[in-house]
């Protein structure tokens, strides 16, 4: 039964060669530094689904964040582990996609043909601050509210654009209720857009051209 | 990578794939129990350390400490390592530069070299990288409660950088050459540090601002002068006192008596300069205010180069004042005075030569020169010198150049000070100290709107303020204040009073109309009428300002009750005394009349004026800044003020016509020598002063 649904829609899919192609690709003999990749891809699917639980009750209005983000933490039924999860899987973000970038650049995995790989990672690094510095602003507490206030002024020093950029960001020249839909916004919708995108271009790439083997003294 | 040379990776590559072991389930395998174990951290953190959620963000609690999310702190600390104009190149040329190493890191490192070993290069940047960062976070982390001299007892200037600058700046704040770091810390503005101006007091930043240019200067302190002095005393004292201190030795008078070591020998060069900066701010702003104004007055100008200020500030005046003792004194003394400057051991028989010539300018610092030559010719030609001490001597190269630049960008700006005594002296009776505003005293129930709101001012330009003060405002009470309307203020003081009120719109300092205090009721007693309506312009005994002293006997003489009647009833016109007449009744004008006979701003209503409570205060804003540390006449201390001076005392109880004092205060000095030189003292302090002697000169 199972076998015969499997054909129809092997039949209309093409799934079994998508399966063997990912699944039963044959990969050169590696080490444990090379689960880096997939533990960040993992934190991110942490991140997305805590995120979108999060989304739920979080409020992005200044009279109301403060209060849903407590209500969240103290009231909500496993809230805690929500928004921790959230919370410490922003830290884990950061600190595996550094940890994957340095094995990337010791082993060489950089040069060909995984050029394009290694430039949507270059990306996806940059992708992961802004995803930490937007989000810091949300709980709209003490810390959150003077950590952006003196980032977005250093940021000011930029020349040229900097005063132009910080007022695109904050969406005026203080800290307001509008800086706060913009970080929500782009924390929530346009940032997962982008990081979507890069990650689905990022792992085709690593599945198409496989993995690199550990290079030995002397390669 | 050569064409060859990537088909060989090509095929090297298939061959260990096919030696390599299947996806699944050999390598998913490791990923999930990664994965797996990462997901249990994570749940242990969350239900262990939980996610904090501080108090609910303020926006006007400047005194809170930001820190950033631990990835960012790296960043934040590279920061400090660019100080001022540097700035940009922490935050964005280096952040840019590695990103732009990262990006083309495969088109730099084209080699087919893939083992770390063979790719020194990069392997060693990454490295470095790496360190760097892990380095500046640790740094960053460490620093956060600092600095641990914060904790030594009484260093008051110490916790005051703890509290609020160390959060941020950690131990020490890298300083860039030639930054006004009172202008930084009062308005804030770099790298998004807040304004201080509402949180520390000007004495407080300017504290701060010793503390970080001479970080060793509370140690030095501590080492040197605690022992006897607290760190309030020292800030307090005088510029001309603490250079002569160290310098002097026990040769200082009032360090005569304490056993104290040599800190000319003890303490180096660099130390003093430290202890000096450190107890004097080098802020131009209050240098100017404490060691130039009592004579330049407290408008900054300044015509000439930066170069020639400096020159002068340093050299002093150069000594224009000092008599050329050529003519004066035998070539034999000026031999023996000139010996005696250059090395006062070598012959002591000097000191009573210089105490009798020298000592009422110079007092106990005995000025030196390049040889016994330029010393002879210096004694024997006299020369520059104002009365300006040589700053040079006496101030650091910090105080200096920070006066310097306070020079020039003060003479560019409006005269915000001189505008807010013109304020003070001519509107603010009516306007109020902050243009507050208030009942309007020639209008009976009318209200004078505040005038420093920020839309007052924001709806009238420069023009139309000008064309009130000067034509006044007829219809309102207001009388004109232009010279060419027959007020007393010229052109150029009308400006200074506009940019002075323009200066508020910023941020202005009313933002709600006052309370209004009652009309007179039509029974007040004349002391009522006279303190609510009177007073601002005559002074609360009749002691005067802005209009006729009444409470001195000559003007009580001169005028009959029915001239000081219609005076009331008429006004005056073209000044601010309005016609009374139409607001007080008959019999209100006759009791002010009655009252104002009784009034006498040296008499019995609140009794003479006294040395300690009216006439030192004056001395000391006004006089002491030159006298007392230059010699001459003294007037710190009731005995000085009444023994010292040039040529017999200064003053003499109960002839105030005659004592020098008054003379060189009102211009009638026959030598034609007028105090002081920046200006004339007020016409309320000139008789407060001529009161107190003529009442015998009370000490209390």
């Amino acid at each position: 039964m199972a076998t015969r649904f499997g054909d129809w829609l092997n039949e209309r899919s093409g799934w079994r060669a998508a399966y063997t192609m990912v699944f039963l690709r044959k990969i050169p003999k590696i080490n444990w530094a090379y689960t880096l990749g997939s533990a960040t891809l993992f934190a991110m699917i942490i991140q997305i689904v805590t995120g979108i639980l999060l989304t739920l009750y979080y409020v992005p209005d200044p009279q109301l964040a403060y209060a849903s983000v407590g209500y969240i933490t103290n009231e909500l039924p496993f809230g805690w582990l929500i928004r921790g999860l959230h919370h410490w899987g922003a830290s884990a973000m950061v600190l595996l996609v550094v940890l994957h970038m340095v094995r990337v650049i010791i082993y060489g995995a950089y040069k060909y043909p995984r050029e394009f790989t290694w430039i949507t990672g270059v990306a996806l690094l940059l992708l992961t601050f802004s995803f930490g510095f937007t989000g810091y602003l949300l709980p709209w507490d003490q810390r959150a509210y003077w950590a952006t206030v003196v980032g977005t002024q250093i940021g000011e020093v930029t020349p040229v654009v900097g005063d132009t950029l910080r007022a695109v960001m904050l969406g005026g020249e203080e800290i307001s209720g509008l800086t706060l839909s913009r970080f929500y916004g782009a924390h929530v919708w346009v940032l997962p857009s982008v990081l979507l995108l890069l990650v689905g271009i990022h792992i085709y790439l690593v599945i198409r051209n496989g993995i690199t083997s550990v290079p030995k003294r002397g390669e | 990578m050569k064409s060859e040379e990537r088909e060989e990776y090509l095929k090297e590559y298939d061959e260990k794939k096919k030696k390599g072991v299947p996806f699944w389930p050999d390598i998913i395998f490791k990923d999930v129990l990664v994965s797996f174990l990462l997901f249990l951290i994570l749940v242990a953190l969350a239900y262990f350390l939980g996610s904090s959620l501080e108090e609910i963000a303020d926006p006007s609690d400047a005194n809170y400490t930001p820190r950033p999310e631990w990835y960012f702190l790296f960043l934040f600390q590279l920061l400090k390592f660019f100080p001022g104009d540097l700035e940009v190149v922490g935050v964005i040329v280096l952040p840019v530069i590695a990103i732009i190493f990262l990006i083309l890191l495969p088109w730099t490192d084209r080699s087919k070299r893939r083992h770390p070993s063979g790719r020194p290069v990069v392997t060693g940047i990454t490295v470095a990288g790496l360190v760097a960062a892990i380095f500046l976070t640790v740094q960053a982390i460490e620093e956060a409660p600092l600095p641990a001299s914060a904790t030594a007892e009484g260093d008051r200037v110490a916790a005051l950088y703890v509290e609020n600058c160390a959060g941020c700046h950690g131990p020490t704040v890298i300083v860039a050459p030639g930054t006004d770091l009172f202008a930084v810390i009062s308005a804030g503005t770099h790298e998004g540090m807040p304004s201080w101006n509402s949180d520390l007091s000007a004495d407080e930043i300017d504290a701060l601002v010793g503390f970080l240019l001479a970080p060793n200067g509370n140690e030095v302190f501590a080492a040197a002068c605690a022992e006897c002095h607290t760190l309030d005393q020292l800030i307090e004292a005088d510029a001309i006192d603490l250079r002569s201190a160290l310098e002097l030795g026990t040769g200082f008078a009032p360090h005569a008596d304490a056993a104290i070591p040599d800190w000319k020998g003890l303490l180096s060069a660099a130390e003093q300069a430290q202890l000096l900066n450190f107890l004097t701010a080098p802020d131009g702003q209050r240098l100017w205010t404490q060691l130039c104004a009592a004579c330049h007055g407290r408008s900054v100008a300044v015509s000439g180069d930066e170069a020639a200020l400096r020159d002068l500030i340093v050299k002093g005046g150069g000594h224009l004042d000092m008599p050329a003792f050529g003519g004066t004194l035998v070539d034999t003394d000026i031999q023996a005075l000139a010996i005696y400057v250059m090395d006062q051991t070598a012959y002591p028989a000097g000191e009573g030569l210089f105490a009798q010539h020298c000592s009422s300018c110079h007092a106990q610092r005995v000025p030196t020169a390049g040889s016994l030559d330029e010393a002879v010719a210096a004694i024997a030609r006299g020369g520059a010198h104002e009365d300006m001490p040589v700053w040079g001597e006496i101030l650091t190269d910090e105080q200096i150049g920070a006066l310097v630049a306070y020079v020039f960008q003060a003479a560019d700006l409006p005269d915000l000070a001189g505008g807010e005594d013109l304020f003070a002296q001519n509107c603010a009776a009516c306007h109020g100290e902050l243009g507050e505003g208030g009942p309007n005293p020639a209008r009976a129930g009318d209200i004078i709107a505040p005038i420093s709101t920020a839309e007052y001012l924001r709806t009238r330009d420069d023009q139309t303020l000008r064309a009130i003060v000067s034509q006044g405002q007829p219809n309102f009470g207001m009388s004109p204040f232009g010279d060419s309307f027959g007020g007393p203020l010229n052109d150029e003081q009308i400006d200074t009073i506009v940019a002075f009120l323009r200066a508020w719109e910023a941020d202005p300092p009313v933002e709600l109309p006052p309370d209004v205090p009652a009309v007179p009721q039509s029974t007040s007693s004349g002391r009522e009428v006279y303190q609510q309506l009177c007073a601002q312009c005559h002074g609360d005994r009749g002691q005067g300002g802005i209009g006729t002293a009444f409470g001195e006997q000559a003007w009580q003489s001169a005028n009959s009750d029915s001239a000081i009647f219609d005076a009331i009833n008429l006004g005056h016109e073209a000044t601010a005394m309005i016609a009374w007449g139409e607001i007080l009744t008959s019999q209100q004008i006759e009791q002010l009349v009655a009252y104002i006979r009784t009034l006498n701003s040296s008499g019995s209503a609140t009794g003479a004026p006294t040395f300690v409570g009216d006439v030192l205060p004056i001395f000391q804003a006004s006089c002491a800044a030159c006298h007392g540390s230059l010699g001459g006449w003294t007037g710190t201390n009731y005995e000085d003020a009444l023994n010292t001076g040039e040529g017999g005392p200064t003053i003499l109880p109960g002839d105030p016509d005659n004592s020098r004092l008054v003379q060189t205060l009102v211009g009638t000095h026959p030598d034609g020598i007028v105090m002081p030189p920046s200006g004339a003292l007020s016409d309320t302090d000139v008789q407060t002063i001529v009161d107190w002697i003529a009442a015998g000169a009370p000490e209390r």
